[in-house]
């Protein structure tokens, strides 16, 4: 876990120290005022402040194994698909295409298809009539 | 006495209650699906209204902010997705209670706890008003500044443990916040030329991916359900004699702090809630089991996230100043029905006020009723096929998230959110002070350039200003705190050592 810190601790002090630099590019403050770049100066200097003790403190017990994720395989399906889903956003019919991305991800994840497309389908409609019909919100 | 009396006749008649009823329960509704807020439902609904009588009219629009609120604890109890902004307390430790087993006793705490800060609210706004508002109205840039800096420094107390990862978390959430355009130049800031990162952030897609996708994600790799880990256990409703008597202190300082903050205008339940919920941990000689399931630290986020609804009316009707959105939407409702809120309705138009004095009384009993009976139908969501929750809380969360602007860029924010959810729970980072930086940050910043300009730049001159520097003191005692408690517990060691020699 604690390779975690590290690789977090080096991403946000990297993150922090960015802040700093493009924080000196925008417009500075006039008559004492702070400017546009004050505050994301501010934080940028906080966070490498506290990145760093992380990294550090990373460093220091890097012994005790690093970082991983179970079933890894489920979670990229389950992401690839969210984003397969997201990509095809306004394209072809909401609920058809809502049914088919909830009854693929179920099956993959260990549901019989029938019933997965069953459910898929009622909970397709129960939404877009709940938010479509019902909220005027423009699902198509 | 005659106006009272007046007032609580007006609204006893069948259809201002029937409309009351419809009111809470489309709240309910509201607040339970995430993405849905109390500002949405009262915007669609307002134009109802204009058909009935005010009495009517006004009894479906509290019927539906009283009911959102509460009823917004309900996913963040059941499945770690906040309904409202507000209820990102409650999920800290409704959450924790419903993977030990006790979902129905959380329901039972959220439901209880969300009328008590309700109705002390409302006592606040019938007896005592005026002066609320006028501490409100004392409030100026330096102040506000003070209040979210306080908020700020609450993000070690929510970490749960991982105190630098939190505060980090939180140092994240600030920068994020940064994004658009800066609040008083308007120069665009982190938008990398797309227009749609001009408004910057926003914060509810954000939350229900962190909370409600991070959570899919992290049950799809542990593959151990919320059933799975509690064998669709509810357990009791209601708390014990014992319990409630616990909790008391801290659901009602809860609701003092809640009706405060929310009579504040522009901050609302989601800060009054994480406030008193540090407050009570602080005080708590349980402080330790916070954000594990304590039955206290629920009832005080309940309670402060409910009180708020009052602290913001009292504002409105007193000083026709919105405190939030919401508020601002009733103002228009009541306008549209011939009634100027502000020093003159309490002056010529008593028994109105005391009317909805009595609608907003009625709603929160009913949405307390509501809130206790629905408890073990409600709870049954833990029962069916975990895969089938994922894919509910998928489908609502990103269509929750597409309906607030109608905008696919809320979308990528959430399932961004989600991912970065999924990780930071796998690296024990907490995502409380994450969601508290980015909601506090852009209200800091502005209102400290703000108060800057007013004082011509001059730093010290915040410095006379007697609210501020009680929140200055606040701060550094919340900052401090962790040091003063743990040199306690070491004192109070080598005193049991001594004794024990």
């Amino acid at each position: 876990m604690r390779h975690a810190d590290t690789i977090c601790g080096a991403l946000l002090a990297a993150v922090g120290c960015a802040l700093i630099v493009s924080g000196a590019g925008f417009p500075a403050g006039t008559g004492g005022l702070p400017g546009a770049g004050f505050f994301p100066q501010a934080i940028g200097a906080l966070m490498a402040l506290l990145a760093s003790a992380l990294l550090l403190r990373g460093l220091r017990r890097r012994s005790e194994g690093p970082f991983s994720i179970a079933n890894m395989r489920e979670v990229a399906v389950t992401a690839a698909l969210l984003l397969a889903y997201l990509l095809l956003w306004g394209t072809g019919w909401f609920v058809v295409r809502t049914a088919v991305f909830l009854a693929i991800m179920l099956s993959l994840l260990g549901q019989r298809w029938i019933p997965a497309l069953g459910y898929a389908s009622a909970l397709s409609i129960l939404v877009y009539l709940a938010f479509d019909a019902g909220l005027n919100v423009t699902l198509e | 006495m005659a106006e009272i009396l007046a007032g609580l006749s007006a609204v006893l008649a069948w259809q201002v209650l029937g409309f009351l009823a419809i009111g809470v329960c489309l709240g309910a509704v509201f607040g339970a699906l995430p993405g849905l807020t109390a500002t949405m439902g009262v915007a669609l609904l307002t134009p109802l209204t204009f058909w009935v009588s005010p009495e009517q009219g006004l009894a479906m629009l509290l019927g539906i902010y009283c009911g959102t609120i509460p009823s917004g604890g309900i996913p963040a109890i059941l499945i770690n997705v906040p309904g409202t902004p507000a209820s990102i307390a409650a999920s800290w430790d409704g959450y924790a209670l419903t993977r030990k087993g006790q979902a129905g006793l959380a329901l039972g705490i959220n439901a209880l706890a969300s009328t008590t800060g309700q109705l002390t609210s409302i006592a606040f706004l019938a007896f005592l008003a005026f002066p609320v508002a006028s501490f409100a109205l004392r409030f100026g840039p330096a102040e506000y500044f003070g209040l979210t800096l306080l908020g700020v420094s609450l993000m070690a107390g929510v970490s749960g443990g991982h105190v630098l990862k939190g505060v980090l978390a939180g140092t994240l959430g600030l920068a994020l916040a940064l994004v658009g355009l800066d609040p008083m130049t308007a120069y665009p800031r982190y938008t990398f030329g797309m227009s749609e990162f001009l408004d910057g952030i926003s914060f509810v897609p954000v939350m229900i991916g962190l909370f409600g996708l991070g959570e899919v994600l992290v049950q799809v790799s542990d593959r151990q359900s919320v059933r799975a880990s509690t064998a669709a256990a509810i357990g009791r409703v209601l708390p014990r004699i014992a319990d409630a008597k616990r909790m008391a202190r801290a659901t009602f300082s809860g609701a003092a702090v809640g009706t405060m903050v929310g009579a504040i205008p522009a901050a609302g339940g989601d800060i009054g809630a994480v406030i008193a919920w540090e407050q009570a941990r602080r005080t708590s000689s349980d402080g330790d089991s916070f954000g594990k399931g304590s039955l206290s630290g629920l009832a005080a986020s309940c309670s402060a996230c409910n009180a708020a609804i009052g602290g913001g009316m009292t504002t409105m009707l007193t000083l026709g100043i919105p405190g939030d959105a919401v508020s601002a939407i009733l103002i228009g409702a009541l306008l549209i029905h011939g009634i100027q809120p502000g020093p003159l309705l309490f002056a010529n138009n008593q028994a109105f006020v005391f009317s909805i004095v009595f609608l907003m009384i009625f709603a929160s009993l009913l949405i307390m009723v509501i809130g206790i009976l629905g408890a073990r139908p409600l709870a049954k969501v833990l029962s069916i096929p975990a895969p089938w929750l994922w894919a509910g809380i998928i489908v609502f969360g990103t269509v929750g998230a597409y309906a607030l602007n109608n905008a696919v860029s809320d979308v990528w924010a959430m399932y961004a959110a989600g991912l970065a959810g999924f990780l930071f729970r796998k690296m024990q980072i907490p995502l409380g002070p994450l969601v508290l930086g980015l909601i506090l940050g852009p209200l800091m910043e502005s209102n400290l350039r703000r108060a800057l300009i007013l004082s011509r730049g001059d730093w010290s001159a915040m410095l006379t200003r007697p609210i501020l520097l009680v929140f200055l003191a606040a701060t550094a005692l919340s900052l401090l705190w962790p040091l003063i408690r743990a040199k306690r517990g070491a004192a109070g060691r080598n005193q049991a050592a001594i004794g024990d020699a």
